[in-house]
């Protein structure tokens, strides 16, 4: 027999919280942030630093180029995705140090170059030719 | 550890699509036969931990229902939850209870009905399995995709191909089919898992545990308590290591082995007393098939980047160097989460006490290890049993 439905509906703080960060997607930026007091920079953003203990953060562009590092094409997509063609997570270490996912735009290989670029949403890696 | 603790009786459903039974009932197959192998009732149960991640079944408070139908009321406080190492989470807990002394005899239930919804509302909710902010809501990972990064690289880095993971998946099939309680019974090629049809490349179907419904149990008891009994074949607890890793999988910085499972190992070698050469048998955390050839790397059974060789000359067989899942691993046997780890320990008593039929393994020493991964290594649990 079929069970009663759980139909989950989420509110989250997203553009609030984390608005500089949304705004950079926009403008093609990809921003983390770094504490004033230790230096330490954080990507996903944090608004604390748990090693200081102090929420003093500054944003900060995380880098423009970078290399990726491994990828998987999804070819059997989650509830949610399914509109989409199928897409490639990557995941790209920039030139200033971090590492971050990505969807992956061209033809992948570990170790290419990229160049981040962002389509509003989420990050981009372009292999670059 | 204050006190020395023990696995007494252990118990285990048979796994798969288990639309015949809700919660309940598969919890009971497993802990009835947990009840007779130990020769116990409720009444020696202190205290029960159940593991369970819940989330894919209707039941989503399991532990009520699960102690209310065993008979357990008033000795079931509380629930935990490690993703798939959920089961090890549960062992941890009652492990930790015996040792300090707040409890003699307890009673471990991992359970997960994960075939109550469809699949893709499943892969919705393991794609999660990392954080859902800053990966599955911006770029749709599903659980796959985690080991699917790992794979690539691994390959990349150190030429594993598709074809060594596929032998994993056909290791795994062969000794499930002498497993009456395993998920999947048939025997599958290297070809059948390459033309399988490509989930998050380069991980197919063939190099994907299912998804199960079962329910696995362990009876542990104190050594004090151990010899009042007179039980002649207890299983020791000589380690238990644990760890973590990052929530988003990007900022690990590598992708070629599961750093919570190492310094899992670690802990639970130094704890043991125990070397990577001592494990005569393992169950590995084998839910796709480049999680047992990082395993194997990871435990310290061969060097980083070499798993893949172990497959190859059949060093992880049945009488091999170190034998590992001979019940079909997670791979065919059937990957229930929260069962999982609970099963792993069900395996290794069953194998120390020589009870394993035709997969039995020959042992010198009797020593034997359980490697447990939640997420995609965001947990780790490693433990280590002698007879």
């Amino acid at each position: 027999m079929d069970g009663i439905p759980l139909i989950m509906k989420y509110t989250l703080p997203a553009e609030e919280l984390y608005k500089p960060f949304w705004e950079g997607l926009k403008r093609g930026e990809v921003l983390g942030t770094r504490c004033k007091k230790c230096g330490t920079l954080y990507f996903p953003p944090q608004r604390d630093c748990p090693k200081c203990m102090v929420s003093d953060m500054e944003w900060v562009d995380v880098g423009k180029s970078g290399e990726l590092m491994t990828y998987s094409v999804v070819e059997q997509k989650p509830q949610g995705f399914e509109n989409f063609d199928r897409y490639t997570i990557g995941i790209a270490k920039t030139e200033k140090g971090v590492y971050l996912m990505c969807w992956v735009i061209g033809a992948p290989k570990v170790g290419a170059k990229v160049s981040l670029t962002s389509d509003g949403h989420r990050v981009l890696c372009e292999v670059k030719a | 550890m204050n006190r020395k603790v023990g696995v007494i009786g252990v118990g285990m459903s048979k796994f798969g699509r288990r639309n015949d039974v809700t919660v309940r009932e598969l919890a009971w197959e497993a802990v009835k036969e947990a009840f007779e192998d130990a020769g116990l009732t409720q009444q020696d149960i202190q205290l029960t931990v159940i593991g369970s991640t819940a989330y894919r079944g209707t039941e989503i408070y399991p532990a009520p229902p699960v102690s209310e139908y065993c008979g357990l009321v008033g000795k079931s406080p509380l629930r935990v939850e490690a993703a798939c190492a959920t089961g090890s989470s549960a062992m941890f807990t009652a492990v930790n209870a015996v040792a300090s002394g707040m409890a003699d005899i307890v009673l471990v239930i991992g359970i997960d009905k994960m075939t109550e919804v469809d699949t893709s509302t499943s892969l919705a909710i393991g794609g999660r399995g990392g954080n859902y902010y800053w990966e599955f809501h911006m770029y749709g990972t599903t659980f796959p995709t985690y080991y699917a990064l790992y794979a690539t690289r691994h390959m990349a880095l150190f030429g594993t191909t598709e074809e060594d993971m596929a032998l994993a998946a056909v290791k795994a099939h062969k000794y499930a089919s002498y497993n009456e309680k395993a998920h999947f019974r048939n025997r599958i090629t290297v070809e059948d898992v390459l033309k399988s049809r490509v989930i998050s490349w380069p991980i197919k179907l063939l190099d994907s545990s299912p998804i199960s419904d079962g329910a696995a149990a362990a009876i542990i008891a104190s050594e004090e308590r151990i010899r009042e009994l007179k039980i002649d074949t207890p299983i020791w607890v000589r380690g238990m290591g644990y760890s973590s890793d990052t929530s988003y999988i990007a900022a690990r910085g590598e992708w070629v082995g599961l750093k919570a499972a190492k310094d899992a190992a670690y802990m639970s070698y130094k704890m043991s007393g125990y070397t990577p050469h001592d494990i005569e048998y393992a169950t590995v955390h084998d839910c796709f098939t480049i999680a047992e050839i990082m395993a194997y790397e990871d435990l310290g059974f061969v060097e980083k980047g070499k798993g893949a060789v172990l497959l190859r000359e059949g060093q992880t067989e049945k009488d091999g160097k170190v034998a590992v899942n001979l019940f079909g691993g997670l791979k065919a046997k059937g990957h229930p989460l929260g069962a999982t780890g609970v099963a792993m320990v069900y395996e290794v008593v069953k194998q120390l006490r020589e009870e394993a039929g035709p997969v039995q393994h020959s042992f010198k020493n009797y020593v034997a290890l359980t490697h447990n991964v939640g997420g995609t290594g965001h947990y780790a649990f490693v433990g280590i049993y002698s007879r």
